[in-house]
């Protein structure tokens, strides 16, 4: 059943994706500039296989979980106490997940461990990435604490004086950007079920990038990881075969990058960045 | 005061606990990293080698820094530059050929770096994120050139065939094991002279204006967008030579995973420089010894990645120093 395979691998290239840029959204949407999704996933991902190992699959999830949360707490650290801009800290986060990530595993690794990493049903992760989406939008649209992160990320300076707090609504937003990209994290490793170096990939830029052709919205946004997923499973599918021998892969494989770029150029509809991103 | 302290003591004991988790002495580690940098002739002409590129992107950085861009693409614009200046190199030869290639390196980068600026000036699309994108489609387009019309047929890897010797950057000092290329005094002059450009030019001082504050600087007569235009494809043309000098100086040939990251870490020297771009020559030297002696701490047993964590708390720690937003309305 070849529509049922593309189908499913349009899920498993999609949901890691739809998972990350919901982090991405929670922050981003509060007004918090996050280019630090990469390394949260990367921490996550090394987490997940290093103490999934020994420890058994759920101790693997809480590790990759607790550890992306820490990383996006100390974004919202750095930038909301010591008021460091915040694509420098998204810098740093990159930078200080990378060299960890590298250094935990070039200690940890076990060459003689087979068998893979222990993991959960990645059912489990699809589903939640097909209905956090939903659920976002719902909580955005319906729910107070969702209005106010949607405010505070329009204008922290009117939400202020209206008496609300960015700070505290920020730290709730990114505390969910930790749990998200954790998740993201944890399926990278549960779906190959082994833990390479970079396994990400760059899957963090491009949850950004799908974050904003879908203009900041969750239910477009999972359009677009959908989208991409089936673009990726397409070029699995065809690989090798004459069908996409015209068309060089790595043609492929910018197509999401430059689709962005064309979007941010504001060719595809108007500019949708949250009027107050990235301030204090 | 007392938070930034709190920062340094986070990031100083989140990185003894690393050391003592792989059982190695912070202490015996802090000396491995020295003397692997400093120690030795041979070591120093390799943290002058890997302090060049930092250097020249480092400047590249620093100058759309000025004008309040972030250029992230630097490490884009490094890759297509050093992939045309390979291309022109094996074409020509002598000094003309240099010339030549790094001519081709600093307008691969310009270009590259083109659409982050005019996105940014005029559609006020994010530089960060188009730069981001940028870098992966570099990646992707070099990658494509390397498996293609710029494989040397010979390798299995994909890499090019090396350049004619005529082509490349002489040596300054030649006694190994310490040499020292022409190249390092490329990156000392780039430095110098947007140092002086900046601070004794009126184009420098409308650059500075603007990234002070672009809508005062719009009243006094300048162009904002413009200036930013400007300031991002300059950025990228100095990028694209980084690149250049990279391939005539010490590489002399363009391949796959050229860069091991060269345009993050020149984020990094641009945000420790501080306010005057004579301030790009230590911050490259450092980072420059954490590369080198990473590399010694490597054959010690301690994973390199600690030093980009170092770097990371290192550039968090600068930014809350230094680019902490004052509660401006912008």
């Amino acid at each position: 059943m070849p529509l049922l395979s593309v189908l499913v691998l349009t899920l498993a290239l999609g949901a890691p994706l739809i998972l990350a840029s919901m982090g991405g959204y929670t922050s981003e949407r509060s007004g918090v500039i996050n280019i630090g999704l990469e390394g949260m996933m990367m921490i996550a991902a090394c987490m997940t296989a290093v103490v999934g190992i020994p420890l058994g699959p759920v101790a693997g999830l809480a590790a990759a979980l607790v550890s992306a949360t820490l990383l996006s707490s100390l974004h919202w650290l750095v930038t909301q106490k010591y008021s460091v801009d915040h694509v420098i800290s998204g810098m740093g986060i990159n930078a200080v997940a990378a060299g960890a990530a590298s250094f935990v595993f070039g200690k940890f690794a076990d060459p003689k461990h087979e068998g893979g990493v222990p993991h959960l049903s990645v059912w489990i992760y699809y589903v939640l990435a097909i209905v956090a989406p939903l659920a976002l939008w719902l909580y955005t649209q319906r729910a107070r604490g969702g209005l106010r992160m949607v405010a505070v990320g329009a204008d922290p300076e009117k939400s202020r004086l209206m008496g609300l707090s960015p700070g505290r609504i920020r730290f709730v937003a990114l505390f969910a950007t930790g749990l998200f990209t954790g998740l993201a994290g944890a399926l990278l490793v549960s779906d190959a079920a082994i833990y390479t170096n970079n396994i990400t990939a760059g899957r963090g830029y491009i949850a950004l990038a799908a974050l904003v052709v879908g203009g900041w919205r969750p239910l477009p946004t999972l359009m677009v990881c959908l989208g991409l997923g089936f673009l990726g499973s397409l070029q699995l599918r065809f690989q090798g075969t004459d069908v996409l021998a015209v068309i060089p892969s790595q043609a492929w494989a910018s197509l999401p990058y430059l689709v962005t770029i064309i979007a941010l150029a504001g060719f595809l509809g108007k500019n949708r960045t949250p009027a107050g991103l990235g301030k204090p | 005061m007392w938070r930034l302290l709190a920062l340094l003591v986070g990031g100083v004991a989140i990185l003894a606990a690393a050391m003592l988790i792989s059982s190695v002495s912070p202490v015996e580690a802090v000396k491995t990293l020295i003397l692997g940098s400093l120690g030795s002739r041979g070591a120093i002409a390799g943290t002058l080698r890997e302090t060049t590129p930092l250097l020249i992107a480092g400047v590249a950085v620093y100058l759309a820094l000025r004008a309040g861009l972030f250029n992230i693409g630097v490490e884009g614009q490094l890759l297509v530059g050093a992939a045309a200046a390979t291309a022109v190199a094996l074409k020509t030869s002598g000094s003309a050929g240099f010339m030549l290639a790094a001519a081709a390196g600093v307008g691969a980068g310009a270009l590259w770096a083109l659409p982050a600026g005019w996105i940014r000036a005029y559609r006020s699309g994010h530089e960060v994120i188009t730069t981001i994108m940028l870098n992966n489609v570099a990646v992707y387009f070099t990658g494509w050139l390397l498996a293609n019309p710029m494989k040397d047929p010979q390798q299995q890897s994909p890499t090019t065939v090396s350049i004619d010797a005529s082509t490349r950057l002489p040596n300054l000092y030649s006694h190994p094991p310490l040499i020292i290329n022409v190249a390092i005094v490329v990156g000392v002059t780039a430095a110098t002279l947007l140092a002086i450009w900046l601070k004794r030019t009126i184009a420098g001082f409308e650059l500075e204006a603007v990234g002070a504050n672009p809508r005062a600087a719009q009243f006094a007569g300048i162009d904002p967008k413009r200036t930013m235009l400007l300031a991002m494809t300059s950025s990228g043309a100095i990028a694209g030579l980084a690149g250049a000098v990279q391939v005539l100086a010490y590489e002399g040939r363009f391949y796959a995973g050229f860069s091991p990251g060269y345009g993050f870490d020149s984020l990094g020297v641009a945000l420790l420089a501080g306010n005057n771009a004579l301030g790009v020559l230590p911050a490259s030297l450092l980072f420059g010894i954490l590369a080198k002696g990473g590399t010694a701490l490597q054959i010690e047993g301690v994973p390199k990645g600690i030093t980009t964590v170092i770097l990371g708390f290192l550039i968090l720690l600068a930014a809350a120093i230094r680019y902490r937003k004052v509660n401006a309305v912008a």
